[in-house]
């Protein structure tokens, strides 16, 4: 099992690399070089990283009694993740009317379908795509990137939660329609409870993406921290750039250890306490104290 | 109590696609106890799932004489219980299910609710998801929901299966205070016993033929096989 495994893998991997060769045109001279240029780069462009970032700017005049409140850094971060933490919200509440209508297991087919097709067109459009067109309907802004984010919300979130509740078993269904619940009652108390721990963390996961894709859509000019990079880069100022990338990686990884400790609430995994080292410690030194007691 | 039919089986033809039985002329009435007997894949699910709705009768039909809302109760075989929710949110799908909107509803469905989870002797497990309990606790909750939600016909697919005799005492005295007030019960069960003991009627299947026999015709019936 694990050699065809092996097999299947070779020679997709064959395969792979026949496409790539392809697409470069057997041209691979425009690699080489390539990794010492980004080393050069690195080196005279980007490090340092800039801190400046984190300092006040020096309009509007800062009337915090902390200067990083009125950073670039702050100001920027905090806007994209208010960006993305209403766009998730919406987002979400958005995809959950339209994914149960789109689940096969929940409604007809003639219904389940179009919402299908529906859901399909608002995710072909990258949330990239989404911020330039309502930057030229409405204008630049965070309004902008908030309507992007929360239409490319609806369409990634309700494919993921249509799957989910196709994949959730039948019984519980079959149950409530045959007790004669409705179908507003069997979603709202059967399929979302049901589902309620992939929910919550397709939730988190959306967030966190919306966090890294907010930078990017204010590149466009809807607003964030992407505004400020575009400016930067364009200004080449790299060093700044370097200082505010560390800085959506911090958060990033932040959003994940939080993404983390919320669904180790409600995950099976959580029925079966887990030892921590702290437990571990605090029980060993319980055990000493006895022991000398 | 009533004495029309609650449920009426006319020339009823079960099946996926190839019939399972030979056309089932029937009627249920309230109070009885009716165990679906036979050996495993010959229809015994797919005649409780076709009374419950869930599947087309291939010919023939079925009439279900249920006043108001949550008329029908149904404990799948898998018990279709809301796995990662409270016990008390999974019984309280019965009252849910029965009480219609009025001023009063809340406080009814949490009377009710309470009533069938005390019945049942899981009062302690009231807040604890569902999916942390034994099977047994599993079916008695499944049991509850049915409780709370006062169906005047309840079907059941094996829901003694699996159960001590502690558990299967605790369940069937349950479900007794339901047939006391007129609801009539169609459950398919394996064990023999379980249906003699607490039926009123046997439903035999046989190949595709059915046979509908009283207690004693079936004590009857199988003794006579013991003889043979």
């Amino acid at each position: 099992m694990k050699l065809r495994l092996f097999a299947i893998l070779a020679v997709l991997f064959f395969f792979a690399w026949r496409t790539l060769d392809g697409l470069v045109e057997g041209d691979w001279g425009r690699l080489e070089g390539g990794l010492s240029n980004l080393s050069v780069f690195f080196r005279e462009s980007m490090w340092p990283p800039n801190w400046s970032v984190l300092e006040a700017r020096s309009y509007p005049v800062c009337e915090e009694d902390i200067e990083f409140f009125c950073s670039v850094g702050y100001l920027g971060m905090m806007e994209t993740l208010k960006i993305a933490f209403v766009s998730t919200i919406l987002g979400f509440v958005g995809a959950i009317s339209l994914s149960s209508l789109a689940a096969r297991n929940l409604m007809p087919m003639w219904v389940a379908i179009p919402v299908r097709i529906f859901l399909s067109a608002v995710r072909s459009l990258p949330s990239l795509i989404w911020a330039i067109l309502f930057v030229i309907v409405i204008g630049f802004g965070p309004l902008s990137g908030v309507l992007a984010m929360t239409f490319y919300t609806v369409g990634y979130l309700g494919k993921l939660q249509y799957e989910v509740f196709e994949g959730m078993p039948n019984d519980p269904l079959e149950a409530g329609r045959a007790m004669g619940l409705s179908r507003p009652s069997i979603l709202m108390n059967i399929v979302i409870p049901e589902n309620g721990n992939h929910l919550l963390s397709q939730l988190m996961f959306m967030f966190e993406y919306n966090v890294r894709h907010g930078t990017v859509i204010g590149i466009v000019g809807a607003g964030g921290i992407g505004y400020y990079i575009s400016t930067y880069l364009k200004f080449l100022q790299y060093d700044k750039v370097f200082a505010l990338l560390i800085l959506i990686f911090i958060v990033v990884v932040l959003i994940d250890l939080l993404s983390l400790a919320v669904r180790s609430f409600v995950n099976e995994e959580g029925d079966v306490r887990k030892p921590t080292w702290l437990n571990m410690l605090i029980q060993a030194r319980k055990q000493d104290s006895e022991s000398e007691v | 109590m009533s004495n029309e039919a609650i449920l009426t089986l006319n020339q009823l033809v079960i099946g996926y696609g190839d019939p399972l039985s030979e056309p089932i002329t029937l009627e249920v009435k309230p109070g009885e106890i009716i165990a679906i007997l036979g050996p495993s894949g010959i229809g015994k699910t797919t005649l409780i799932r076709t009374i419950a709705g869930l599947v087309r009768p291939l010919s023939g039909s079925f009439d279900l004489n249920l006043e108001g809302r949550g008329g029908l109760g149904y404990i799948p075989q898998r018990l279709g219980l809301v796995r990662h929710a409270t016990v008390a949110h999974n019984v309280s799908l019965g009252a849910r299910a029965s009480i219609p909107w009025s001023k009063t509803m809340f406080q009814e469905r949490k009377e009710r609710t309470y009533e069938a989870i005390r019945t049942l002797g899981i009062e302690d497990k009231a807040a604890e998801p569902v999916r942390r309990l034994s099977g047994g606790q599993q079916r008695r909750v499944a049991t509850a929901r049915t409780l709370a939600q006062r169906p005047q016909l309840m079907l059941a697919d094996e829901f003694l299966g699996e159960l001590d005799q502690t558990n299967v005492d605790i369940v069937l005295g349950a479900v007794g205070k339901l047939v006391e007030k007129g609801t009539a019960i169609v459950m398919v069960e394996h064990h023999e016993d379980n249906a003699k003991n607490f039926a009123t009627r046997i439903w035999e299947i046989r190949g595709k033929q059915f046979h509908d026999m009283t207690i004693e015709e079936w004590n009857e019936h199988t003794s006579r096989g013991e003889e043979e």
